[in-house]
């Protein structure tokens, strides 16, 4: 883990996704809060109405499930995002010549898969935290519900450890890692639309809802934490983790 | 220092093994101990490269049985760990890290940590000429010092089988020299050392024993003879022109 977050720390990559990426967010934030600001007083009229929260806040984080004024929330971002920053974990060692060499040190394959992904779930926190700042820096002057916060932050940090056990699935299996980038952030796609054309017809399928993201996301990001949901997450996580792992433990035998 | 009674550090039986579809590597009997160094000789595609991963622990035999220091090498993969160190072909490296970094990084993955690592780390800048590059990164190296970095990573935790994958490519003359003195004197500390290499010079200057592949079967094993690099030239190419049957140890047939 110590070797993989020294390099992906070291990796202009990493730093310019997040300049970019948090660049953005700063100025979706600025037009969430305007927005706010000025529907604020005919909010404040409504018992129960919407607030900093529900208005700035949890938009700031998904734009595709909780709406918004601008197209890319944290959830968006994270779906191009983690696929860059996983597709060189395996996909990149292996044309490098490095996997080789980490797998003639004895290293066992969980723990290599494992380090991997807990780099970059650490890096993931990070940006998680950068962009929470926002809201928080307004805490005093506002009314934060700090409950559906709290879940909304679980249910993204959730989401960007299973958007990262996927991505570093791919990155095992796949020979370069534009190919491993690909399958993760298709993957990511198929599963946050899986149930969109059984929506749009209007049919309630009980099996295809409970496979989409969505379902288990949205839930989150409206405050309501169930442990159904976090299954789901550990679910796919660990799915794609002992892929990975079973993937990379054939790796002596493949060559 | 051959030690000649002991049984063989490294055994392989019967090893085999298909890389893209067809057998790179074919009944291959080996034995090396310690303190003996063995050159691996072999045009390109004879199956060199492929065996010094299997020895190395990189790669599983599909068929056949290595053994290290008495154990089944495929079932027991962490004895790499403090056993063996190799140097790839063409050294590779990951670039964002300081020289230092990947000293320090291959030293945790061979179980080494503290003190021990940095004193370790220290000797083998010493032993390879890299102090003035410790902090220089990976991926700026010239591929003779990419060489010697590989070289002092698989130095660092002091093995008992040393792998070395045509170490002296991009290594000036100078280099060279010193690089056959460090292996005689891993040698002479009872390091078990294999050398792949296309320098006929080399294997009659540092082995005491030579192996020579030819599509993929041990073709020739036996002592550096006293005809020195002629009689190794002529065994070397009346192989690689004719391929002649799969020899029995010691013998070229």
């Amino acid at each position: 883990m110590r070797l993989e977050l020294r390099r992906l720390l070291v990796r202009p990559l990493a730093w310019v996704l997040a300049a970019l990426t948090l660049a953005e967010l700063a100025w979706r934030f600025v037009l969430l809060l305007g927005n706010f600001l000025g529907v604020q007083i005919k909010l404040a009229a409504l018992p129960g109405g919407p607030g900093f929260t529900d208005m700035v806040a949890v938009p700031l984080l998904s734009s595709l499930l909780t709406g918004g004024i601008v197209p890319f929330g944290l959830t968006e971002l994270a779906i191009v995002v983690v696929p860059l920053l996983t597709m060189s974990t395996l996909a990149g060692e292996r044309g490098s010549g490095t996997l080789h060499l980490l797998l003639a040190t004895g290293t066992p394959a969980w723990s290599m898969v494992l380090g991997k992904y807990l780099a970059i779930c650490i890096w993931m926190a990070l940006w998680l935290g950068l962009v929470l700042l926002m809201p928080l820096a307004l805490a005093h002057g506002t009314h934060l519900d700090w409950g559906k916060l709290a879940a909304a932050t679980i249910g993204m940090m959730a989401l960007l450890a299973m958007l990262t056990a996927i991505g570093v699935a791919c990155s095992a299996y796949a020979s370069h890692p534009a190919v491993a980038a690909t399958a993760s952030l298709l993957l990511a796609l198929g599963l946050l639309m899986v149930n969109l054309g059984a929506q749009t017809a209007g049919v309630a399928n009980g099996v295809i809802d409970w496979l989409a993201l969505g379902t288990h996301l949205e839930a989150l990001l409206r405050g309501l934490v169930t442990s159904a949901d976090l299954v789901w997450f550990a679910l796919v996580i660990a799915v794609a983790l002992i892929l990975a792992t079973w993937r990379l433990g054939t790796e002596r035998r493949r060559g | 220092m051959l030690i000649a009674d002991a049984p063989p550090l490294l055994q392989l039986t019967q090893v085999g093994r298909r890389r893209g579809g067809r057998p790179a590597v074919s009944g291959l009997d080996l034995a090396v101990c310690s303190g003996e160094v063995v050159g691996l000789l072999g045009i390109n595609g004879a199956g060199k490269s492929t065996t010094l991963s299997m020895m190395a622990g990189a790669l599983a035999p599909d068929h056949g049985r290595i053994t290290l220091d008495g154990k089944d090498f495929v079932e027991h993969p962490e004895l790499a760990r403090h056993l063996v160190g190799w140097l790839p072909e063409r050294a590779p490296v990951w670039p964002e890290l300081t020289v230092l970094e990947h000293l320090h990084a291959h030293g945790r993955l061979r179980g080494l940590a503290g003190a021990g690592l940095r004193v370790a780390s220290d000797r083998v800048l010493e032993q390879l000429e890299l102090q003035a590059l410790g902090r220089r990164l990976a991926g700026a190296l010239s591929q003779g010092q990419r060489q010697r970095l590989g070289l002092a990573c698989a130095l660092l935790h002091g093995p008992s089988l040393l792998v070395l994958d045509e170490p002296a490519s991009a290594l000036d003359p100078v280099q060279v020299a010193s690089l056959r003195s460090l292996i005689r004197a891993q040698a002479a500390a009872g390091t078990a050392v294999i050398l792949s290499t296309h320098v006929l010079a080399e294997v009659t200057t540092v082995c005491d024993r030579v192996a020579i592949m030819h599509g993929g079967v041990l073709r020739h094993d036996g002592p550096v003879g006293s005809s020195g690099q002629a009689g190794l030239e002529r065994t070397f190419f009346d192989i690689a022109m004719r391929g002649p049957p799969a020899a029995a140890p010691g013998t070229t047939v």
